[in-house]
């Protein structure tokens, strides 16, 4: 026997002190009340008779002086929490890891999911091992991450409320001192520390997936965009059913056949499609994931932009923006410049209102006004060193081998620098409110005449107000560049989110379509698994180990349980023969 | 004395006396003379016999129409006429103070009713005080005028002392020899046994009438838990603890030792009356009444 709260030398003193006191207590004469009576005679008899006849009489004393000592015993020593290995098992901890990854969710032969599996496996193991024994559940999300606990139920509803994320799983950091059982596929976890006891619930099933899914500008065609599809067979081969379709109606079906690994990739032509959210499915006989069969993508409705430009004369800017199909151009003298509702976007060139306009602004040059960075000098031949492809006016656009007589020198303070100079930055934006500004003019560099000039314009207008293309992101924890931003689904339903360092952050655990916004900003997420990696579901790399079954025990909870409950019926025991007088 | 003995005799009982006087010689009319007649001859005046004269008998009762007759001197006998001797133990030890009214209490108004029947009846009333021997006793008293005397010699009994009814019938019966009623008086608690007590009363060859009080706490004792009982006369004490065997047991061993003192009684033909002590004193004086062996 082995005590969890005390050394063995504590117990031992405590077992001592307790029954001394209990002796001690039990010998401490209790004071009779003294009653008169006339004679004692036949008291005596009676008492006796009773005496000289019974050896209950003789051994009632003792014997409640046993059980006194023994409900005390079983009390105090409850303290020390003991434990006797045979029965209880030993002291241990036991981490129990279950795959969350999206493999899980594949269907087995039976008709449930491996994490159904994975689900029962976990709970016998909280049915096996000693009272005593702590529990901890994790996943490899870092979504669940319990405390040890020796409450199995616990466990149980914890284990019930997890279930398989999209997210990329990652094995949680385990010491090595518990028992850490890992309950998965093996698919999309391969490497686990070699002290993991592994549980497997792999079994071999057909799945075709969309690994792939996207929609893209077309660079040669202004708001022009096509879809493009990669779909890989993991199963025998099969035949599959592609569609593509859009809220407007619009569809584009096509049948495939696949071998056993084989992707099929291609690119679908979107001019026939509205914008809008653009569904992709692929269905396939015996199809056991369901999640990578559909995947989501944002086609940004085509309209045009009433552009207003402000010149008092500038040819590269007026052509490109007449030969620019979805640009409704206006053009007027900064004298005759008023601010005008009809109005999406202003550009002005050289040239800068006293006030801010209410739409978003392109501005080359640094015009003298308040709400502008004022210019502090001026640099001689700037060389681009740096610049931001990932921006979206930056998007296809390409500004290495701009050449730049004079620039202006600002202070970019609280301003995002997309192209930049060692001296000065060249092309900062502002996102509130929202403008562009170059601070060098067109007449003064070779900037009209690159490839990139109409897409930067273009990238431009599209990003001061024109639809966007969506954000992509795999399921999981979804990050929305927008402070505050509402989150809705493709249905309108709005959908619990976080604020964090000025981005929103959601949960999205199935592919969808989801519009973040905030104030006139939009933006469009697309959740998507498309991952090789979790639609290859038969890649399983591990076994159940020998060592992962835990040994059961016969008692269900921890020693001190039984000792109080013995404890308590002694007890009752006692009270029951005290009021009858059969014990003293 | 206690404040109680104070009141013990008051004009209630006085009247209750009186009236008892009553009923009893209407229970016993004819039998209630006074006198009691032996079979000892003397100068009474009723007769009884002849006999022939012998020298030195009184000739003042010889039979001279007879003389007249048949020429021969005859003796008239009378028979003695003689007031029957009435012992009262009263049981005066420790035990007896116990009870509400204690039994003490209620032997002195038993013993008060019964003497002033026996005084009435010109019978010779003797009244003894004893525990572990004869603590006080009352000479001969005869006639109702004395009954006062008595009522203060019972105030004045105070009880105290283990009892012993042996040492104590054999110390007064080897005193005094004449004959009569004893009546005991008493809880019959004796270490040493009544039976022995009772057997030199026999052996004297006196009537006995056994008068066994008992309280009501000795016959139902309502004991409850962890108690130290002290025995009153001896002040020994024993630590029991209380359960309902334990009463049960007890009042069955009350009831055997009350069916033995009785049996003893019937075996030897002795007069025995058991009563509680907040059983009313005058019943139980009618209840002796109608025994029949008080009054012959």
């Amino acid at each position: 026997m082995t005590f969890l709260a005390l050394t063995p030398i504590q117990a031992a003193l405590l077992a001592l002190t307790t029954t001394a006191i209990i002796i001690a207590f039990y010998f401490l004469k209790l004071r009779h009340r003294r009653v008169f009576i006339s004679s004692s005679i036949l008291w005596r008899r009676v008492l006796d008779e009773r005496q000289s006849h019974s050896l209950w009489e003789k051994l009632r004393r003792i014997i409640s002086i046993v059980v006194t000592t023994a409900i005390a015993l079983l009390i105090a020593m409850s303290l020390a929490r003991p434990e006797i290995e045979s029965l209880t098992g030993k002291n241990e901890r036991v981490v129990i890891v279950l795959d969350t990854s999206p493999t899980m969710n594949t269907q087995t032969s039976d008709g449930e999911t491996r994490w159904q599996h994975a689900v029962k496996r976990a709970k016998s193991l909280l049915d096996s091992g000693g009272p005593t024994t702590e529990f901890r559940v994790l996943d490899t999300a870092g979504v669940t991450a319990s405390a040890f606990t020796t409450d199995r139920n616990e466990a149980r509803k914890l284990i019930d409320t997890m279930s398989p994320k999209s997210a990329d799983p990652q094995f949680p950091k385990v010491d090595g001192i518990s028992q850490v059982y890992f309950v998965s596929d093996g698919v999309a976890i391969h490497n686990t520390p070699s002290f993991v006891k592994r549980i497997s619930v792999f079994e071999t099933a057909n799945n075709v997936g969309i690994t792939a899914f996207e929609i893209r500008s077309m660079p040669s065609t202004p708001l022009g965009y096509e879809a493009y599809l990669e779909v890989q067979n993991f199963g025998p081969p099969t035949e599959a059913g592609i569609t593509l379709s859009a809220a407007g109606g619009q569809r584009i079906n096509k049948t495939v056949r696949l071998g056993t690994e084989e992707t099929y990739k291609d690119v679908f032509d979107l001019s026939q499609f509205a914008g809008g959210g653009i569904r992709a499915t692929v269905q396939a006989k015996d199809d056991a994931l369901p999640l990578d069969d559909v995947a989501f993508a944002y086609l940004p409705i085509k309209r045009k932009t009433r552009t207003l430009l402000v010149t008092r004369g500038n040819r590269y800017l007026e052509t490109v923006l007449k030969l620019d199909n979805y640009v409704d151009l206006s053009v007027t003298d900064p004298a005759n410049y008023r601010e005008s509702a009809n109005i999406d976007a202003y550009i002005f060139d050289k040239f800068a209102p006293v006030a801010p306009p209410s739409r978003p602004a392109l501005i080359f040059g640094t015009p003298n006004a308040v709400w502008l960075k004022p210019a502090s000098g001026e640099i001689q031949k700037p060389e681009i060193t740096t610049w931001s492809e990932d921006h979206p006016i930056m998007q296809f656009v390409a500004v290495h081998d701009v050449a730049i007589e004079r620039a202006a020198r600002i202070d970019a303070q609280n301003l995002t620098v997309v192209v930049a100079s060692k001296q000065t930055p060249l092309i900062v934006v502002s996102e509130k409110p929202k403008w562009v500004m170059l601070t060098f003019d067109l007449e003064s560099s070779d900037f009209a005449f690159h490839v990139g000039f109409p897409i930067f314009i273009e990238n431009v207008l599209a990003w001061f107000n024109r639809d966007q293309l969506a954000l992509k992101r795999s399921p999981g924890i979804i990050d929305v560049p927008l402070g505050n931003a509402q989150i809705h689904t493709i249905d309108g339903k709005t959908v619990a989110s976080e604020q964090q360092l000025g981005r929103t952050v959601f949960v999205a655990n199935e592919p969808g379509l989801y519009d973040g916004t905030q104030g006139d900003t939009r933006v469009h997420l697309a959740v998507n698994l498309a991952n090789p990696t979790f639609s290859d579901v038969n890649r399983s790399v591990f076994k159940t180990d020998r060592a992962a079954a835990a040994q059961q025990y016969w008692l269900r909870r921890e020693l001190w349980f039984y000792m109080l409950l013995a404890a308590v019926m002694l007890i009752g025991l006692e009270w029951f023969t005290y009021h009858r007088r059969i014990t003293l | 004395m206690s404040t109680a003995n104070v009141t013990l005799f008051d004009d209630e009982f006085l009247k209750k006396l009186e009236y008892l006087n009553i009923i009893s010689k209407r229970l016993f009319a004819g039998r209630l003379r006074a006198e009691r007649r032996t079979r000892k001859r003397g100068t009474g005046l009723e007769f009884a016999d002849y006999r022939a004269y012998v020298a030195g008998d009184d000739f003042r009762h010889l039979d001279w129409k007879a003389y007249l007759r048949l020429n021969r001197l005859i003796l008239k006998l009378f028979e003695e006429e003689e007031d029957l001797p009435i012992y009262f133990f009263v049981d005066s030890s420790q035990s007896m103070n116990y009870g509400d009214p204690s039994k003490l209490d209620y032997a002195r108004r038993v013993c008060a009713a019964l003497c002033y029947i026996g005084l009435a009846n010109l019978d010779r009333v003797n009244v003894i005080s004893f525990a572990g021997g004869v603590k006080s006793e009352m000479p001969p008293q005869r006639g109702k005028g004395r009954i006062f005397k008595i009522f203060r010699f019972l105030t004045d009994v105070t009880s105290g002392g283990e009892t012993n009814a042996r040492a104590s019938f054999k110390t007064y019966c080897t005193e005094t020899r004449r004959r009569g009623l004893a009546v005991v008086i008493s809880d019959m608690f004796d270490g040493n046994g009544f039976e022995s007590a009772l057997d030199i009363l026999r052996h004297f060859r006196h009537d006995i009438f056994v008068i066994h009080i008992a309280s009501h706490e000795e016959i139902n004792p309502r004991l409850k838990g962890e108690l130290q009982l002290v025995d009153s006369e001896s002040n020994i004490s024993r630590e029991i603890t209380i359960t309902p065997s334990l009463l049960t047991a007890y009042r069955a061993e009350f009831a055997k030792y009350c069916d033995s003192i009785e049996s003893y009684c019937g075996k030897y033909q002795l007069g025995y009356v058991r009563t509680a002590t907040d059983f009313p004193f005058e019943e139980l004086v009618l209840k002796v009444f109608r025994q029949g062996r008080f009054l012959k």
